[in-house]
């Protein structure tokens, strides 16, 4: 499994999310592999889901990946009910 | 290491500033005095958030300014700027902000180990009700690292 962490950089937001989403993987024993991207690769880059702000998910919609929006990156909690129970579906 | 670059010349309490743009000048300032990043990156860090928007605001109060290693990072840096009252930077899930950031770093991977720190910490609970208790910087290296 491939998930995408994306941020208009790739250098700090999409870093910082990938981090907090790996941890979250971790405590539910998911194994993926979590890849930062700036806005602009993301849409040639193949994966299973993307995680991003809101605004940058929005930009991302068309892309064949399950797009989810994360307001707070660092709330273990709202990474769990959008991306853990999808992945879990 | 986080605590080789966030010393505590790097963290300012409390700056006068009336809007994200001086938010994030305080806190890339620390840099600019150190020489860790030129003046051209502070305002890259500005330029980034007016071109790209306000996702930098990464969770509720917490905002992350940096720009590119091109645009004028001399090494690994990172500082803090806690803000009295907190400042809106345009984004609607996560204002108003108190704890700016700002880091840089010389390539896309220097600053790996530090993120790996720092995410530890922003996930910590009642982060920055806590590191606001703070009134100096040797009290947020304190909390920062749990002295």
């Amino acid at each position: 499994m491939k998930i995408l962490s994306v941020c208009g950089n790739g250098l700090g937001s999409s870093l910082i999310l990938k981090m907090a989403v790996e941890k979250v993987l971790k405590s539910e024993d998911i194994k993926a592999n979590v890849v930062v991207s700036d806005l602009g690769n993301a849409k040639g880059l193949d994966a299973d889901y993307i995680v991003a702000s809101p605004e940058i998910a929005e930009r991302l919609k068309d892309h064949k990946a399950t797009v989810i929006a994360i307001k707070n990156m660092m709330d273990k909690n709202e990474i769990k009910e959008k991306l853990i129970s999808q992945i879990n579906q | 290491m986080l605590s080789e670059v966030l010393s505590k010349d790097k963290i300012i309490i409390n700056p006068s500033v009336e809007n994200w743009r001086e938010a994030i000048k305080a806190a890339g300032n620390l840099l600019l005095a150190d020489e860790i990043v030129t003046r051209e990156y502070v305002q890259a860090m500005i330029t980034s958030v007016e071109e790209k928007g306000p996702y930098i605001v990464i969770a509720p109060g917490i905002a992350i300014a940096h720009a590119r290693p091109e645009d004028g990072v001399n090494d690994l840096g990172m500082s803090l700027a806690i803000l009295e009252k907190p400042i809106k930077f345009g984004n609607k899930d996560n204002d108003p902000v108190k704890i700016v950031f700002s880091f840089s770093s010389p390539d896309n991977k220097r600053h790996l180990e530090v993120f790996q720190q720092l995410t530890t910490l922003l996930m910590r609970d009642n982060f920055v009700e806590n590191i606001s208790k703070a009134t100096t910087p040797e009290e947020v290296l304190d909390y920062i690292f749990e002295k």
